[in-house]
């Protein structure tokens, strides 16, 4: 891994079109301002972690874990 | 065409109906294909099922529950941006379908609405987003199955903790 040492306000390029400012410096926490074009998707990657985890979870599910679930969501109101 | 499930045995569907997730599902990235097999509805036969089956068409075991998050959840929305719906082929918002995948956990079926799956009901290709509002989770309560009770039993309300 590539390390680079940066004070607040200074900046990183990645590629061309990828900015990563440090804006904020408090104790543990960096807030960190991130400039890059729409199509490259920017996530905490912990959330995208979640994701991943929680999709590999409902792999598992079967037939039988649906047994009686229309009949919970019939009385709710469909949209119109 | 013919594929194999673990699930529902040997399956017959029309190679038109294929969706395609050309970057998979977060961590399945390998599996691209899949079709929608509507759940059965045993109690109401002729009533179509709120849940559908996302099957691999090339993993067998490999399949997901899906349904439509606005059936339970009124205030949800998926915001794409213009860029996005270039990516998904999408000149008009009317083609995007959104689905959450569906899971269980002891007796309620949860959604996975920060991860929703936007596809494109034109072109049949779909993409799983990854939303930063935080008010959506990965495990949303969609449904509280209850355990069965005695048939005696009148309806009861269930005891919601404070």
């Amino acid at each position: 891994m590539l390390v680079l040492s940066r004070q607040r306000d200074e900046t990183i390029m990645i590629g061309d079109q990828v900015e990563i400012t440090v804006v904020d410096i408090r104790g543990d926490k960096v807030r960190l301002g991130i400039n890059a074009p729409r199509t490259i998707q920017v996530h905490r990657k912990e959330v995208y972690e979640a994701i991943q985890r929680e999709n590999a979870e409902s792999a598992h599910i079967q037939i039988d874990d649906l047994t009686g679930a229309d009949r919970h969501v019939r009385h709710k109101q469909r949209p119109a | 065409m013919k594929i194999q499930t673990t699930r529902f045995g040997e399956v017959e569907v029309d190679g038109n109906r294929v969706i395609k997730f050309p970057k998979g599902l977060l961590g399945f990235p390998q599996y691209q294909d899949y079709v929608l097999i509507e759940s059965a509805n045993p109690e109401n036969p002729g009533e179509q099922s709120n849940f559908w089956w996302l099957q691999s068409v090339d993993l067998p075991e490999l399949a997901f529950v899906v349904t439509d998050p606005t059936l339970f959840v009124s205030t949800y929305k998926v915001p794409i941006h213009a860029e996005q719906m270039l990516g998904l082929g999408l000149s008009a918002i009317e083609d995007a379908q959104v689905f959450v995948i569906v899971n269980k956990r002891e007796h309620v079926l949860t959604g996975n609405l920060q991860g929703p799956l936007v596809v494109n009901v034109g072109s049949r290709r779909g993409e799983q987003l990854v939303l930063s509002d935080r008010r959506f989770t990965t495990r949303v309560p969609l449904v509280e199955l209850r355990p069965a009770v005695a048939k005696s039993a009148a309806p009861v309300r269930q005891a919601v903790p404070a």
